[in-house]
């Protein structure tokens, strides 16, 4: 028997090995290493110092600009840009979010050829081949297939490839494309318009299915627009009114003064019913009495306010709605600021390409900025198509569903590391500039996009400037201050001034032949592309406070019908395309209505998103409609649903944790009940030689429950993030929650981080001194000393301390464990928590102390604003006041004298610092009783 | 076990007329000292070791991995670490009862069975010191709690309920443990002089100290005995007042009550009399001691039970009376929840064990029926177990925001620890009483004495 011919002798395999050892013990050392001090130090640059650039970060493709934080070059917050029409200083969660993302060990990191890493380089080789083809055949077969693009660079780009190949076609994926709103402006402008409200001017809205309060690019300025007309102070007159026909909870009904429950096709009815009412020639919808009431009292209400009426449409109505919703604002003269979508209408669309794919007519087809394998309609079949094309290049921050799809994948780099430009949807445009050098070797849009036209090494820097060169003679100063303001001046777009369009035609709706879906973007995940950022996973949804998944809304009649209970699998299907979704009965869904949002699902979004929640993208048919008539059954077998909160009724004198007024009736009973000061043995605290006294008063009417100031907070204290199983022990470890209440009153939310209380009820029940008061009123946490009893949190009425009960910062899974890219995001001014220690709210101590470093150097008192918690500055709805109360024309002193302050738990005498103002309802008399 | 014939008591006496004072010292020396089957004990031990292991594994998971491990949760910040911590430190409390108030009292019946009860108390204290060490987030640093000299010249906080605790078990502990010692030299001393081995001669030695029983040492032992025993009744009643403080010096409905230290020592002294009533039937059959444990100690026993039910009824009569009276929302919205809420089967559980089955002990044939006797007090345990539990679940899980309202998801650990030790402590009473005297030999001779033995 001979030995298989391996090609290697013994004496040959041992000579190989020894080389080998040779080698490794010879060559494999640790590269020197060596650290050199600044010499010169970097200009501005000092230690300890944060700076802050201005920039830009796209929802929806669209700019809102940002401040970021970055200490001695690492971005670590991200805060609104007060000059910026659509930031206007607040943040939403996916802003405050971003840091995750640029530090996510997930992120890719290397150009790969069918999974294979290989280098930038080869990609060179194998595009350069095609251009010889593209010139002769003037770009035929070359497909570009983008989101929804602004950036003006980007835009400029694309038209110069296409004047260089004439047949090239670009593409663009508009998942959560509002069609039917595009359609309905067609229908009454003849072409595309972005609505924007002029909130100073309205009196009174009324939505119809519309959310402007939801998440989206417009949600910062729908949010301060409508906090700053419904903000009540002693002597207010009057507030704006906000009506809500709705067929699924939304933030917009949560946040209404009348909300209307109506099936989707009510709410159309009730639309045209309305329009009507201001005479508009329709075919009447017979509606129901009390519908007819409720429309006929909206109608009065709205004729009222000539000129300081508005109507906006929501996403689920067919295009004719809108179309009337436009006529009938311009019949109201509503202040409704038009413009020109920043978004360009002439992109071709995905049903294009999928049939361009199919056919093989693709040649080359570059995918940047979206993941049209997860998000695109199932009848597309997108996936297969990719596969067909000649040449499938993917650029994106994650190896995701597309770049598996894609021959070659490209790692994007993160907008906090990149040169580029967008646009807001006012058209108001900012430069995307980089806070940190490249984490890894990644490419921009703008570079591949150049890659395209053959420059394979062009500098993003150079082609943002360029696009913007011919603004200014004298380009440097004016480049220089359009950077440091965060948007390039005068680059808001005019108003676009139509003719008030005709009444469209429109029939009433018909009855749906079954259950009726209505799909909208996830509060938390947006369209899914957040889906690996854990502190968005992690961010209780407004309504819900759902987390690490997406249930199936419906009311407890249709699950009464289905025989589901909370938790039951649901499966949902529409022509043969179905998922599974978890029951999660809640109130507000008319009956037949359901409710999914995107954004989950994800097979490849890293080791955080992948696998979590029902792919609602899956159930979309070709067209990308987000109502979807359904069949839904009972699927046997249960998911769990994650929640941090599970009462939401207030019932008998609970009621009184949150109070809602009338305008009317605001000062009639006292809130503050309390009489005189509780006995007590304790000596009372001296407050009376402290530089400050700090106090937050939370407005809940002006709380829109949006979330921006839990992650803002969750970022800037360094809070951990716990998973989902330690969320069902309910462990969730946020500093700061939202409470959502409801009862007959009314509803809405109440923020609640640490009140601070001057008498706390956590201080003397510390065995070891751990939770101690300071001389401005702080109730400090002393993580060193704190032995970890509980006792404090046992004893807290407010229950807002939380416990590591594992050492969540370094060893959850959910968290990357804390892996060294990801301790990059930590603000170096708080303390990371170990196991076992209790941490809460500090009022953000650590931006106390910075003011008051300030403060002492210039030698003058702390003022009243000098200190902006970072819950304050995300606030959109800018209900978050902090301050001084001994600072003279204290604003928090004034807020605490309002006849509709309150503080929670006040009988207990613990004299909180964190206190409210009630919500104040403005109601149509005429709909007070027996209103929705 | 009532199948074991039980001699028939003296007419006015607790012991048996032909009692002898040879008699007590074989029957409570023999099992010590001379070589005989221990089947049933290797046996006993054997079923504990499973519980003994499960403790140990418990406490290297819960130290090792962290005290997320129990069931505790944002809301219910204590659990099962806290209950058992007051449970078990309320069956300490009978031992010493037993021994010190009532040799203050002149109960003499305690005489036969106040060793293993005072054995009871430094195994039940022992493991009832462990847990509020492995509750701790940070259990290495629990030393923090002792005013101990450092560089940061840092004190405990002595506001708290919690500084006051340490202070109550460890003085507990070590009180506990020098009572059972003292009353334990004189037997030391018999076994010393009985012993058969050089060993045993050895360790029966040292432990007597020079015991030589002579007039002197009777008299100065005599002294200290009864003057530790009145130093014990204020301790017991102050260790298990201020476990009550722990839950009562706090703003929480249902635990801010001045009611609650007597009705926590009220409690104790149940719950303990309760687990020396199962003991004592035990060690009686196991190691024959059915002439100095009588039925008549169990009448006695059974009265003191039938007491505390009544006071315990009481306790929580006013707990619901106080909270409808003080008119207070959320005290009388507690109070609902504790009949109706998440764990309103619990409550109603814990009223039939601890307030109504134990009624029974009024009709005197059931205080002298083991059966019964051994029904109850199993009842009575898990009743104030129950009730241990049930005050942190019930006030935490109804907090004063409904937001914040959940309840409490058992996990294993929490299981380890609720069943586990129940182990430790039969394991830990099996060594005792294979190595050590389980009744006091020279009290029952005293005892003996009185009752005109030979």
């Amino acid at each position: 028997m001979s030995a298989p011919d391996a090609g290697l002798s013994r004496r040959g395999a041992l000579k190989l090995l020894s080389a080998n050892i040779a080698l490794v013990a010879a060559g494999c050392g640790k590269p020197p290493e060596e650290i050199v001090p600044y010499v010169r130090m970097p200009e501005r640059l000092i230690p300890g110092i944060p700076l802050e650039f201005a920039s830009s970060l796209a929802l929806g493709g669209y700019g809102r600009g940002v401040l970021c934080t970055s200490v001695e070059g690492r971005p670590i917050k991200v805060s609104g840009n007060p000059s910026h029409p659509m930031s206007l200083g607040a943040t939403d969660v996916f802003a405050e979010a971003a840091v995750f993302s640029l530090y996510d060990p997930d992120r890719s990191q290397a150009v790969r050829k069918g999974g294979e890493i290989v280098g930038w380089t080869a990609l060179q080789a194998a595009v350069m081949p095609h251009f010889a083809t593209w010139a002769a055949s003037k770009g035929a077969g070359l497909r570009v297939l983008t989101g929804p693009l602004t950036s003006p660079t980007a835009l400029r780009q694309i038209g110069e490839l296409r004047q260089r190949y004439p047949a090239m076609r670009w593409h663009m994926s508009e998942a959560l494309g509002d069609a039917a709103g595009r359609a309905g402006a067609m229908l009454a402008f003849g072409r595309p318009v972005t609505p924007l409200p002029r909130w100073a001017e309205v009196d009174v809205l009324a939505c119809f299915d519309a959310d402007p309060l939801g998440p989206g690019p417009a949600q910062l300025r729908n949010a301060r627009g409508i906090a700053d007309r419904r903000r009540v102070r002693a002597g207010t007159a009057s507030m704006l009114r906000v009506y809500a026909g709705e067929s699924v909870p939304t933030l917009s009904g949560a946040n209404a003064d009348h909300r209307f429950t109506w099936p989707l096709g009510g709410v159309e009815n009730a639309l045209i019913g309305l329009a009507r009412a201001l005479g508009a020639d329709l075919a009447d919808p017979n509606l129901a009495p009390e519908v007819a009431h409720a429309v006929a009292a909206v109608a009065a209400d709205l004729q009222a306010h000539p000129g300081r009426a508005l109507v906006l449409a929501g996403p689920h109505l067919r295009p004719e709605l809108h179309g009337l919703a436009h006529w009938i604002n311009g019949r109201l003269g509503a202040p409704l600021d038009l413009f020109a979508p920043s978004v360009p209408a002439d992109a071709s669309s995905l049903d294009d390409l999928a049939r361009d794919l199919a056919a093989g007519a693709v040649d080359t087809l570059l995918v940047v900025g979206c993941n049209p394998a997860y998000e695109a309609p199932a009848p597309l079949r997108l996936g297969d198509g990719i596969a067909k094309a000649k040449l499938s290049i993917h650029l994106g921050q994650m190896f995701d569903e597309t770049a598996a799809a894609c021959q070659w994948h490209v790692p994007e780099s993160h907008p906090l590391e990149s040169w580029s430009d967008l646009r807001g949807l006012d058209g108001t445009a900012s430069i995307v500039q980089p806070l940190i050098r490249r984490l890894y070797g990644t490419r921009t849009l703008h570079a591949m996009l150049a890659a395209l036209g053959g420059a394979f090494d062009a500098d993003d820097y150079a082609l943002v400037r360029e696009t913007w060169k011919a603004q200014a003679t004298d380009f440097e100063p004016w480049w220089r201050a359009a950077l440091e303001a965060g948007t390039v001046p005068g680059s808001t777009a005019a108003t676009l001034d139509l003719a008030p369009p005709a009444p469209p035609k429109v029939s009433p709706a018909a009855e749906p032949r079954g259950l009726t879906l209505c799909l909208a973007p996830d509060p938390s995940l947006w369209d899914g592309s957040f889906a690996n950022n854990a502190w968005l996973q992690e961010c209780p949804k407004p309504l819900t406070k759902e987390v690490w998944g997406n249930a199936l809304g419906l009311g407890a009649q249709d699950a009464a019908t289905l025989g589901v209970v909370d938790g039951d699998l649901v499966a949902l299907s529409v022509e043969g395309r179905t998922i599974e979704a978890p029951a999660r009965i809640a109130s507000g869904h008319a009956p037949g209505m359901l409710s999914l949002t995107y954004g989950y699902g994800r097979s490849r979004a890293g080791t955080i998103g992948s696998g979590v929640g029902a792919k609602a993208f899956g159930l979309v048919g070709r067209e990308g409609q987000s109502v979807l008539v359904v069949a839904a059954a009972k699927a046997g077998g249960r998911a769990p649903i994650h929640s941090t909160q599970e009462q939401f009724r207030l019932e008998g004198e609970d009621r009184d944790l949150y109070p809602v007024l009338a305008l009317g009736d605001m000062t009639a009973k006292p809130l503050d009940s309390h009489d005189g000061p509780v006995p007590t043995m304790l000596p009372p605290h001296d407050y009376t030689k402290a530089a400050a006294r700090w106090a937050m008063v939370i407005d809940t009417g002006a709380c829109i429950g949006c979330n921006a100031c839990v992650l803002a907070c969750q970022v800037e204290n360094n809070s951990p993030i716990v998973g989902p199983e330690e969320i069902d022990r309910h462990r969730d470890m946020h500093w700061l929650r939202i409470d959502r209440y409801d009862h007959d009153a009314g509803g809405g939310f109440q923020p609640v981080p640490c009140m601070q209380c001057e008498t706390a009820p956590c201080e003397p029940v510390c065995p070891v001194a751990a939770s101690v008061h300071d001389s401005e009123g702080l109730n400090v946490q002393v993580y060193n000393r704190c032995i970890g009893t509980r006792f404090c949190e046992a004893n807290c009425p407010y229950k807002v301390r939380r416990f590591n009960f594992f050492g969540y910062a370094t060893d959850q899974a959910y968290g990357d464990l804390d892996q060294p890219v990801m301790q990059a995001r930590y603000n170096p001014n708080v303390t990371v928590r170990g196991r076992g220690v209790m941490e809460k709210c500090t009022y953000c101590v650590q931006r106390i102390s910075g003011a008051r470093r300030a403060a002492e150097k210039e030698n003058r008192p702390l003022g009243d604003n000098d200190v902006v918690t970072a819950c304050q500055s995300a606030c959109p709805a800018q209900a978050i006041s902090f301050g001084n109360l001994e600072a003279p024309g204290s604003t928090v002193a004034a807020l605490r004298r309002e006849p509709h302050h309150y503080a929670l738990l006040d009988h207990l005498d613990t004299k909180p610092r964190t206190t409210y103002l009630a919500r104040i309802r403005n109601p149509n008399p005429d709909l007070e009783k027996g209103s929705g | 076990m009532s199948a074991v014939p039980h001699p028939a008591p003296g007419d006015a006496g607790l012991l048996p007329r032909d009692f002898s004072y040879g008699e007590v010292t074989r029957a409570v020396s023999d099992p010590v000292l001379v070589k005989r089957r221990w089947r049933n004990w290797w046996i006993a031990l054997a079923v504990t070791m499973p519980f003994v292991l499960a403790t140990l594994v418990g406490l290297v998971v819960v130290l090792g991995v962290g005290v997320g491990t129990w069931g505790i949760n944002s809301t219910i910040v204590w659990g099962i670490a806290i209950a058992n911590y007051v449970w078990w430190i309320g069956i300490g409390n009978a031992g010493t009862l037993i021994s010190s108030l009532l040799a203050i009292t002149r109960q003499d019946w305690r005489a036969s069975i106040n060793r293993f009860a005072e054995a009871m108390t430094l195994f039940a204290v022992s493991i009832a010191g462990l847990f509020p060490i492995i509750h701790l987030g940070r259990p290495q640093y629990f030393y923090w709690l002792a005013p101990y000299p450092n560089t940061m010249t840092l004190w405990p906080q002595w506001r708290s309920a919690l500084v006051w605790d340490f202070w109550a078990i460890l003085s507990y502990l070590i009180f506990s443990l020098l009572f059972w010692y003292l009353g334990l030299i004189p037997d030391a001393a018999t076994l010393r002089d009985r012993a058969t081995t050089r060993g045993k001669q050895l360790v029966f030695g040292v432990l007597a100290l020079g015991w030589r029983g002579s007039a002197r040492h009777w008299a100065l032992h005599e002294t200290l005995h009864i003057t530790m025993a009145a130093l014990a009744v204020p301790l017991v009643c102050s260790v298990h007042s201020i476990v009550g403080l722990d839950f009562a010096a706090s703003l929480m409905p249902g635990w801010q009550e001045t009611i609650f230290p007597p009705y926590f020592v009220v409690g104790a002294m149940y719950s303990g009399f309760a687990m020396v009533v199962m003991l004592a039937i035990f060690i009686r059959w196991g190691l024959g001691l059915e002439r100095f444990v009588t039925l008549r100690h169990f009448d006695a026993m059974g009265l003191i039970m039938l007491m505390c039910s009544l006071v315990m009824g009481l306790s929580y009569a006013t707990e619901w009376f106080m909270a409808w009276y003080g008119g207070d929302h959320a005290a009388r919205g507690l109070i609902a929840h504790e009949f109706a809420g998440f764990y309103g089967p619990l409550y109603w559980l814990l009223l039939l064990f601890n307030v109504v089955l134990p009624q029974v002990l009024w009709w005197p044939p059931a205080r002298r029926n083991l059966w019964v006797l051994a029904g109850v007090s199993v009842g009575i345990n898990i009743g104030m177990w129950f009730e241990r539990i049930l005050i942190i679940w019930n006030t935490l899980s109804h907090t004063y925001l409904p937001s914040m309202r959940h309840v409490f998801v058992m996990s294993a650990i929490d299981w380890i620890f609720i069943l586990g030790p129940l182990g430790l402590f039969a394991f830990l009473f099996l060594l005792f009483s294979r190595f050590l005297p389980v009744a006091s030999m020279y009290e029952v001779r005293e005892l003996g004495h009185r009752e005109g033995a030979r």
